[in-house]
């Protein structure tokens, strides 16, 4: 007997993403290229800093982004398995571990000579296809893992590529006067902070030896922040039923707010994804075309299932429409970024990533925004590597339940290392919280 | 034959000198009560005098303000008791001192502490930062970060600062100013304390201290509890005791035991690598030398000399929870081992502890290159498969000896 199965509904995607993926490509390429071109590369994690390179022609290297990059094109289990040979254990960030063997993987290439053969790395090879640095900065708030993760890559380098730290507080915020970049703490972190980062600038003069070309920075901070707002605008947008864009857009959208070149490009995309949206709206098309279910995402993006989990939700008709590492970080507070002197406000965008409150202001905010986009229930990525983004998560879900009376789901993964996903229990979690706000909506019908 | 009392806790045959350790014991016996209670000690402490108790993280608050302040400083320290609140306020996948801290706070075990500090970058404490100011809302959860890059021109500086913020917030708390006369006391007291240990660790070095690894765990853990004022009387009263009446050690492999930072290894750990036929002749462990490695400058501005000995215990036993890289702890192992004339080391490391496992590959390249023989166990705060670690040790210290035949 034939049975027919239903198609499950497909995620709705928005379109003007798809140009994304080739600024991310474009982007790639420049970075490989970098060292034939006579380029100064640096590399860092962490924290924004690649306008205050780009405007000095230096090219970045963000880890987290190489990492992410190859765990989202599935090549990320030669560079894991290099730290691994090396000793780095699994329970490490696997951020960290993936860019660590690409550090291990480029200098075995470059010291492996008694071999007789070519040590140039294989064109597919991308663990090793990323250019050595020439300058490691560190400005990593929150997690300890990333000042320890920059110490490792210099010692794996042999300790010859200059380092500089920028230490970037935790905003505790204990004081009466403390709320969200506000009280003595957020004024004073914020001048420290800030000062640092002009010692930065004297440490990128040192390395290119010229004076710092400040008029371009100012430049480029402009278009961030354009960029930015119109990130936020079309984000804000998404509060409409059915919401046309969902957590997962945004999460392919990172990449052009947070690593990407500067320049007229990543506006003119904001724009673009900005103008589908609005159409969106007007149109009443949703990223989930039944969507019956609205979630907030709290954690980390597992990068090996961007494409898998924005299908699992949309089959369940639930539209995940806001998440905190899309929705507070990244330039989020174009506000503070004054282009004329954009320092001070570099480096309080700097002290709002995500993790970076306490978890009384941090929870506040996601309250905040879980009101905001009128969400039913919580998916909670409990990212096994990630400290940083599992740490307040058991203090969010129970904020959820009793402040908003909303269902919470967690399920476990991991931001690169794909080993930690169990599907099957994000199958029965997810559709257990499903049932349950069902359930809640015939009692109260 | 006369055998004196073996303080490694081996069978001992009992002669007519056996009175002359009576005092020994004791103290042993009481160093060992106040480490392994550390909160019925701070409950006595505060009953009899009245005056407040400070917890704090590890590693880097310094004891000497809150002592000049007139409480206790106390560090808070890993519980032996199953995890069971605290499964609802941090994962699994968090190391066993964070998980067992929460656990705690949430058990209501902290509840006679006055104000709690943390002071150290580590995601881990960060997460259990949180957890515990929300279990303990009417206890003062004090944060003070310090700088974890060590070798900027500006951490001395900020190091300052973060100290003298800090001395600001307890004297707030207290209702009281701390006088540098009287901070100055305190690192006198603290510094003859950490001056008395090393020696302990000195004579265990030489030969000339027959303390088992567990008994040296209680002197240096109890000192992170105790009164340092009665901690002190104790020690002294310990060194006159053994110089009095000197014991050959036993025999074994000369083994360093390298890392566990937060917490204190389990003493079924140490006394089953000591069962194996090893001695242990060094360590950096937190609860060992590096808590006690570096003195305070007892003279001149207080805090600036507080923000000095941080950076100096760091170049003296680097530790993987602060960056410098013009120091590198692996460097500092190889000499360790060399000057103790240790045989091998015996690396400790607590599972999920992520400053340790991201350091632990440069020293095992090390000791690789060197060819010192180190074996890597890593350890859970539940209980362990403690026949399999020993079956382990047993291997390695045979290879070693092998090796060392051959």
């Amino acid at each position: 007997m034939n049975v027919a199965v239903a198609k499950p509904n497909r995620a709705n995607k928005l379109k003007s993403t798809r140009i994304a993926g080739g600024l991310v490509n474009d982007y790639w390429n420049m970075v490989w290229r970098a060292k034939a071109e006579g380029k100064l590369i640096c590399w860092y994690e962490g924290s924004a800093i690649n306008p205050f390179l780009q405007a000095a022609d230096i090219c970045w290297v963000h880890g987290e982004a190489y990492s992410a990059m190859l765990a989202a094109r599935h090549q990320e289990g030669p560079a894991q398995q290099a730290a691994e040979d090396r000793g780095y254990m699994k329970e490490l960030c696997s951020y960290a571990r993936t860019h660590l063997g690409c550090a291990i993987s480029n200098q075995r290439n470059r010291n492996d000579t008694d071999t007789g053969v070519s040590n140039a790395p294989d064109d597919s090879d991308l663990a090793s296809k990323l250019p050595p640095p020439d300058m490691i900065i560190s400005a990593y708030a929150y997690c300890s893992t990333g000042q320890q993760w920059d110490e490792m890559t210099s010692r794996v380098f042999g300790k010859k590529i200059p380092i500089f730290n920028v230490s970037i507080p935790w905003i505790w915020g204990s004081k009466k006067d403390a709320r969200y970049l506000h009280g003595r703490e957020w004024e004073e972190s914020s001048k420290y902070v800030a000062r640092q980062l002009m010692d930065m600038v004297k440490f990128i003069e040192e390395r290119t030896g010229k004076p710092y070309p400040w008029d371009r920075l100012r430049e480029m901070m402009g278009q961030v922040k354009r960029a930015s707002e119109l990130r936020l605008e079309a984000m804000d947008m998404c509060t409409a039923r059915p919401a046309p864009a969902s957590f997962f857009d945004w999460v392919v959208s990172i990449a052009p707010i947070n690593n990407l070149p500067v320049g007229p490009e990543i506006v003119s995309y904001f724009q673009t994804v900005r103008d589908e949206v609005a159409a969106r709206v007007g149109a009443g098309e949703g990223a989930v075309p039944k969507e019956k279910y609205r979630l907030f995402f709290d954690g980390i993006m597992n990068w090996n299932k961007v494409g898998w989990l924005a299908e699992k939700f949309a089959a369940y008709d639930a539209a995940v429409v806001v998440g905190r590492y899309t929705h507070m970080a990244f330039w989020q507070e174009p506000d503070l970024i004054k282009a004329s002197d954009p320092v001070l406000g570099m480096a309080q965008n700097y002290l709002i990533c995500p993790n970076n409150h306490s978890a009384p202001i941090l929870i506040d905010l996601i309250m905040d925004l879980c009101r905001k986009y009128e969400v039913d229930g919580m998916v909670i990525h409990a990212s096994r590597t990630c400290r940083a983004f599992t740490n307040p998560q058991f203090l969010i879900a129970d904020a959820a339940t009793k402040r908003l009376g909303i269902q919470t789901s967690m399920f476990e993964g991991d931001v690169t290392d794909e080993s930690f996903y169990k599907d099957e229990l994000l199958n029965s979690r997810v559709e257990a919280m499903l049932e349950s706000i069902d359930a809640r909506r015939m009692v109260a019908a | 034959m006369d055998v004196l009392p073996d303080l490694t806790g081996a069978p001992v045959e009992r002669g007519p000198d056996r009175e002359m350790n009576v005092e020994t014991d004791r103290i042993l016996a009481r160093l060992a009560a106040c480490a392994t209670d550390p909160l019925g000690y701070a409950r006595a402490w505060k009953q009899t005098t009245g005056r407040p108790v400070i917890g704090s993280f590890p590693m880097n608050f310094p004891g000497e303000l809150a002592h000049a302040a007139g409480a206790l400083p106390l560090i808070l320290q890993e519980s032996s008791d199953p995890i069971t609140y605290g499964h609802g306020l941090l994962f699994p996948f968090y190391c066993g001192y964070t998980r067992s801290m929460v656990d705690q706070a949430a058990k209501g075990d902290l509840s006679g502490l006055d104000a709690i500090m943390f002071g150290d970058h580590c995601v881990q404490l960060l997460g259990a930062a949180d957890a515990i100011r929300m279990q303990l809302p009417n206890t003062r959860v004090i944060f003070f970060q310090l700088i974890s890059s060590m070798c900027d021109p500006w951490t001395l500086g900020r190091s300052i600062e973060s100290f003298g913020e800090l001395k600001a917030e307890l004297e707030e708390f207290m209702e009281r100013p701390i006088e540098d006369e009287a901070l100055h006391a305190s690192v006198r007291l603290f510094n003859r304390n950490r001056q008395l240990l090393r020696k302990l660790y000195d004579m265990r070095e030489s030969g000339a201290l027959a303390l088992s690894a567990t008994q040296m765990q209680h002197a240096v853990k109890s000192s992170m509890i105790m009164d340092k004022a009665e901690h002190t009387e104790l020690i002294e009263a310990l060194l006159a005791d053994v110089e009095l009446h000197p014991r050959p050690r036993p025999e074994g492999l000369r083994l360093h035991l390298s890392g566990h930072f937060c917490q204190a290894p389990k003493p079924e750990i140490l006394d089953m690598i000591e069962g194996c036929g090893a001695i242990i002749v060094g360590d950096d462990l937190y609860h060992g030398f590096r808590y006690i490695s570096t003195d305070v400058n007892p003279e001149g501005d207080p805090v600036a000399a507080l923000a000095q000995w941080y950076m100096a215990r760091n170049t003296g036993v680097p530790c993987p929870t602060r960056v410098q890289n013009n120091v590198d702890w692996d460097e500092y192992l190889l000499k360790a081992i060399s000057r103790e004339k240790a045989q091998g080391m015996i690396v400790l490391m607590a599972k999920f502890c992520e400053p340790h496992m991201y350091y632990y590959p440069e020293v095992k390249e090390a000791f690789e290159r060197r060819g010192v023989p180190h074996l890597l166990i890593e350890t859970e705060h539940e209980s362990m498969a403690l026949e399999g670690l020993k079956t382990r040790v047993e291997t390695f210290i045979e290879i070693v000896k092998r090796r060392e035949a051959a």
